[in-house]
C-alpha cells in the first residue's frame, strides 16, 4: 500500500519520540524525530505491508541514533546528574533507566527499545535491524537480564505498586 | 540465567511460545521472579513516554496561543490609535487655540530691491 510522508509523520512520530527519549534522551528526541521525516521526505518509501513501512521508518530512525551516539562519544557532554541538585524521584529513576539502558551494546538496545517502547513485533524488529526473529527474541531477553540487574532497586519498588500486563504497545 | 526462561520474554511480547517451556521456566520460583521483574521493568522504561509530549502534542497549541494574542495585542493598537487620532483632528477642527502674543510690525517698512543692502 503506497503512504505518503505525511501520512506516516502523522501516524509514527509520537512513536519515533518515544524511541528516540529512550536511545538518545528527550533534549535530542525532538529534533531526531524531524530527522527522520526529513529523510523519510527525501527518499523513495517503499511499496510495501504496513510492518514493512514501519520497519523501514525505525531503521533510518536506528541509523540516525547510532550516528548521535558516535557524535556524541567524539564530543561528550557533561552529564546531567552534575547539573541539577533538586530532582523529583520519578526522574531519578528516569535518569536510572536511561543510563542502563546507554550501557548496554547499540543493538541489544535497539531491539529492545523498539520491542518495548514503539511496540514492533520480532518480525518487524528483525527487518529494521538484519537480525532473525530468533536472534531478537535472543537480544531482547539478554537486554532485559542486564536491565534488571542494573536496575535492580528500582524494580523492587514498582514491584510493591500494582501493574498491569500489557504485551503489545499500540 | 538461563536460555529456557527466553520463553519468559516470548510470553511478555505476545509472540509465539512453547506452552511447556514456558510451565517448566515459570515452575521454578527464579522463573517466576524473572517475569515480575520484567513486567515491573516494562513499567519503568515506558514511563518517560507518558511525562513527555510529543512535539506536535504541546507546539502547535502554544504558537497558536502566541498567534492570537499577538494578533489581539495589534488590533487594540491599530483600533486606540485609530479613536485617539480621531477625536485630536476634530477638536483640532472645531476651534482654533487662542493667540498666545500678538506682535506689532514696526510702522516705517521700507521696500528695497533684492541682493543689496540700504
Amino acid at each position: 500500500m503506497a503512504v505518503d510522508a505525511a501520512t506516516l509523520f502523522a501516524t509514527h512520530q509520537h512513536r519515533l519520540f518515544k524511541y528516540f527519549c529512550r536511545a538518545v534522551g528527550p533534549e535530542t528526541a525532538r529534533d531526531l524525530t524531524q530527522d527522520v521525516f526529513l529523510r523519510v521526505s527525501r527518499a523513495t518509501i517503499p511499496v510495501a505491508a504496513e510492518e514493512e513501512v514501519r520497519a523501514w521508518l525505525f531503521q533510518i530512525a536506528r541509523n540516525l541514533a547510532l550516528d548521535h551516539h558516535r557524535v556524541r562519544l567524539r564530543r561528550p557532554e557533561p552529564s546531567p546528574l552534575a547539573e541539577e541538585g533538586s530532582r523529583l524521584a520519578t526522574q531519578d529513576v528516569d535518569l536510572a533507566v536511561n543510563e542502563a539502558l546507554a550501557a548496554l551494546p547499540d543493538l541489544d538496545r535497539d531491539v529492545f527499545l523498539m520491542r518495548e517502547v514503539v511496540g514492533l513485533g520480532y518480525h518487524e524488529i528483525g527487518r529494521a535491524c538484519g537480525l532473525t526473529p530468533d536472534a531478537v527474541r535472543s537480544r531482547i531477553h539478554r537486554a532485559r537480564l542486564q536491565l534488571r540487574q542494573r536496575l535492580a532497586s528500582p524494580i523492587a519498588t514498582r514491584r510493591t505498586i500494582p501493574m498491569r500486563h500489557s504485551g503489545r504497545q499500540t | 540465567m538461563s536460555d529456557s526462561q527466553e520463553v519468559i520474554s516470548a510470553f511478555l511480547d505476545d509472540e509465539p511460545f512453547d506452552a511447556k517451556a514456558l510451565a517448566l521456566a515459570l515452575g521454578e520460583p527464579d522463573g517466576r521472579d524473572v517475569l515480575l521483574d520484567l513486567v515491573a521493568l516494562r513499567h519503568l522504561v515506558r514511563m518517560e513516554g507518558k511525562d513527555i509530549a510529543a512535539p506536535s502534542d504541546r507546539k502547535p497549541w502554544r504558537t497558536s496561543v502566541r498567534a492570537v494574542v499577538a494578533a489581539a495585542a495589534v488590533l487594540v493598537a491599530l483600533v486606540g490609535g485609530f479613536l485617539i487620532g480621531q477625536r485630536r483632528s476634530e477638536s483640532a477642527r472645531s476651534a482654533a487655540p487662542p493667540a498666545t502674543r500678538v506682535v506689532q510690525a514696526p510702522a516705517a517698512w521700507k521696500d528695497v530691491p533684492s541682493g543689496r543692502m540700504p
